[in-house]
């Protein structure tokens, strides 16, 4: 490539600085490793989060679209990662999922004396903590009104913030810093212990010889033109990579790493459903997410079919693009903005996908929404349509092309227990990815050990959530910070730095 | 001077263009499109035949699009977004074409594409599309009618550009402060009408469950 090239040397290098890669980062530095970190995308400072719905997107994520299903995939790319725009919820991993992995993938480590004191811990660094009055919004409130009349199970969801100023940005960064992202914990924490963190430095291949990993070949990117300008390579004796879901299995491949990479990958999708009331709703305020219903949850001893509904917020650009249809119709949903609210589902897929390489060389994630999958995103549509209905909503609108919005319940009686077309889906997405370079026991064909260790790859270590064997029913911050402080625990006391 | 032998070869050669830019369009590719509020744009050459509402303004230097993908890409962008976005675009108070044109030169994987599916829709007729003329010589109900057959199609390109087009559409208008005549949104951080200290506060009505106070909240299971 053109540019210069450059070349560090530490006893570690993570690729990543999301949940996945800066607990591990900050254990092992602690420890008293010199550990650099890559970071494919910019490092935008507190102070440089506009709120500006398009520059942030912009700048803080990353796109792609899963073939076959059609999904949408959206994650962080930027210092922080997925941490810095998500919308900080947090769950406990459930022990039905613990169970599973357990029974299933063989990961016999991961019993309560294994995985919940790193759950514990993950709380505490996040700061997570319970969502009061003060930080319900009335889009929140409307979904909880609805279950209450329903008789569904509901609750407000705890958050890793401090001093929320309620700006309803946290999607966007978070502005007033409240969010405790890896940017404001675990970063911070690395770097007093030494870590170098490279940012607009994007992993292009790890150097494997002998059986181990040797080094990262890596693209320094101009920051706002996203055009290279320099070659980095980090030579370590461990690499340990992080680079989310979309990032993480694409990067092995590409290195060579074969043994059931690329497998195996879960998705939580989602749709949305938008209701307009006759009161303001102001859904744009507040914070983005903070309430569940639970009802129809198949974990946490919920015992439904396995989705949950959560409320989301209402920014101008993103309800625009998910509302239906076109035109003047178009516009006189989008005309009623202060007065909508806004929920989604959050599926807990059956669907299994796994990358494959286009002729280009490109990975791209192949998925494929399974019947029972496709029937349960219908089923949360229509509950969450008959829960705005009891809520008081005067029209419901279904994330349906060419479908009028529905003016009454009775009309939901006329479409329960049907099946979702993908195909007639305006946005079918998922934030919340899983596996791909996931973890399993001996003999369990996973590419990784219970402790993220690349199976024949002496050195090479996966840290985030595509090192978890399956989705877990839940937002999953919590659990892949738990899992990567499990793991840089581990290396730690192994003394692999 | 031009005979019949003539006007059959005219017609197989604009019939080729847009087919061969069907025949390339990835879908996979195109489908990142429609993913988030990403992208969209269009094709290349000259704009001697456009109407002037959809040519760029004068003096301004496309980074991207050229000025027939410009043309095109306002012309969906009108249909799309309703007659009052359409209004406030034609005052020159947002210029989509021009934000999508700013965009597109920041993602130039995505400009190729953009240009292929923007070239369909503008010169591909029927069977291909509900149309024997170009997207942007349509009136506006029959531009419509196109991008009707977009969205309701079976056909996954079709719907990928549909989405897509329609995804960067509401981006550029919507993420433009003009748009807020529409929408009535107050802003990021609240304005003097609508504080977010007001939006945060109502009545929470009998029986209706509160978030829980700090010292008595279960956490999290």
């Amino acid at each position: 490539m053109a540019g210069p090239s450059s070349t560090l040397r530490a006893d570690a290098v993570v690729i990543g600085t999301g949940a996945g890669g800066a607990p591990v980062a900050a254990h092992l530095a602690e420890a008293g490793a010199q550990v650099v970190m890559l970071e494919a995308g910019p490092r935008l400072e507190t102070s440089e989060l506009t709120g500006g719905e398009a520059e942030m997107t912009r700048r803080l994520y990353t796109l792609a679209q899963a073939a076959g299903s059609g999904l949408s995939l959206y994650a962080g790319a930027c210092v922080g990662g997925s941490t810095l725009i998500n919308d900080a919820l947090c769950w406990r991993t459930p022990p039905e999922v613990l169970a599973s992995w357990r029974d299933a993938h063989g990961l016999v480590e991961l019993d309560d004396a294994g995985f919940a004191p790193f759950v514990d811990q993950a709380w505490r660094d996040l700061g997570a903590s319970p969502t009061g009055r003060d930080h319900v919004n009335r889009n929140a409130h409307v979904l909880a009104l609805g279950a209450q009349a329903l008789g569904w199970a509901n609750e407000a969801m705890p958050r890793s913030v401090q001093g929320c100023a309620n700006l309803g940005l946290c999607n966007f960064g978070c502005p007033s810093g409240a969010k405790q992202s890896t940017l404001r914990t675990f970063v911070p924490r690395a770097e007093r212990a030494g870590v170098r963190v490279v940012a607009d430095a994007r992993a292009d291949r790890i150097e494997i010889a002998g059986g181990a990993a040797r080094a990262v070949e890596a693209t320094l990117l101009d920051t706002l033109s996203r055009r290279p300008r320099a070659a980095l390579r980090v030579e370590a004796p461990l690499v340990v990579v992080a680079a989310g879901v979309l990032g993480t299995a694409p990067l092995l491949l590409r290195s060579g790493v074969a043994g059931g990479v690329g497998e195996q990958v879960q998705l939580h999708t989602s749709l949305h459903v938008t209701a307009r009331f006759a009161e303001p709703i102001h859904g744009y305020y507040g914070p983005t997410m903070a309430w569940a219903v639970t009802e129809f949850s198949d974990v946490h001893g919920h015992g439904g079919p396995g989705f949950m509904i959560e409320n989301t917020a209402l920014h101008p650009v993103a309800t625009a693009s998910a509302l239906p249809g076109f035109g003047a119709a178009h516009e006189a949903s989008i005309a009623r903005l202060p007065f909508l609210a806004r929920a989604l589902v959050v599926l807990r897929d059956e669907a299994r996908g796994r990358f494959q390489t286009t002729s280009d060389g490109t990975p791209t994630l192949e998925h494929v929404l399974t019947d029972a999958d496709r029937r349960r995103l219908h089923q949360g549509m229509c509950a969450i349509a008959r829960l705005y209905f009891a809520a008081g909503a005067e029209e419901v609108i279904l994330p349906i092309d060419g479908m009028p919005p529905l003016r009454d319940a009775v009309e939901i009686d006329e479409l329960e227990g049907g099946s979702l077309d993908p195909r007639a889906a305006s946005l079918l997405y998922a934030v919340h990815l899983f596996g791909g370079a996931a973890m399993g026991g001996a003999g369990s064909g996973a590419p990784c050990d219970a402790w993220g260790r690349v199976r024949g790859v002496r050195g090479l270590v996966v840290s985030d959530a595509a090192a978890l064997p399956s989705n877990t029913g839940v937002n999953p911050q919590i659990t892949i910070v738990a899992n990567a402080l499990r793991i840089g625990a581990a290396l730690s006391r192994e003394g692999a730095a | 001077m031009t005979g019949p032998g003539d006007g059959r070869a005219e017609l197989e050669a604009r019939l080729r263009e847009p087919l061969e830019a069907l025949a390339g369009l990835d879908r996979r590719t195109f489908l990142r499109l429609a993913a988030a509020v990403a992208a969209v744009g269009l094709a290349p050459t000259g704009c001697g035949d456009l109407s002037r509402p959809l040519a760029p303004p004068p003096g301004v230097a496309l980074a991207s699009l050229t000025p027939r993908s410009y043309a095109v890409f306002q012309a969906a962008a009108l249909r799309l977004l309703g007659p009052k976005p359409a209004a406030i675009v034609a005052s020159g108070a947002v210029d989509p074409a021009g934000l999508a044109d700013a965009w597109l030169a920041r993602l130039p994987e995505l400009a190729a594409t953009l240009h292929r599916g923007l070239l369909v829709l503008e010169l591909a007729p029927w069977p291909v599309l509900p149309k024997l003329r170009p997207f942007t010589r349509l009136d506006g109900r029959s531009q419509d009618w196109v991008l009707r057959d977009l969205m309701l199609s079976a056909s996954d390109w079709k719907r990928a550009l549909f989405k897509g087009v329609k995804s960067f559409a509401c981006l550029t208008f919507y993420a433009s402060p003009p748009s807020r005549a529409v929408t009535r949104y107050p802003g990021p951080f609240g304005s003097a009408e609508v504080t977010i200290a007001d939006a945060m506060r109502y009545d929470d009505g009998p029986g209706v469950p509160r978030g829980p106070d700090a010292a008595d909240a279960p956490d999290g299971h």
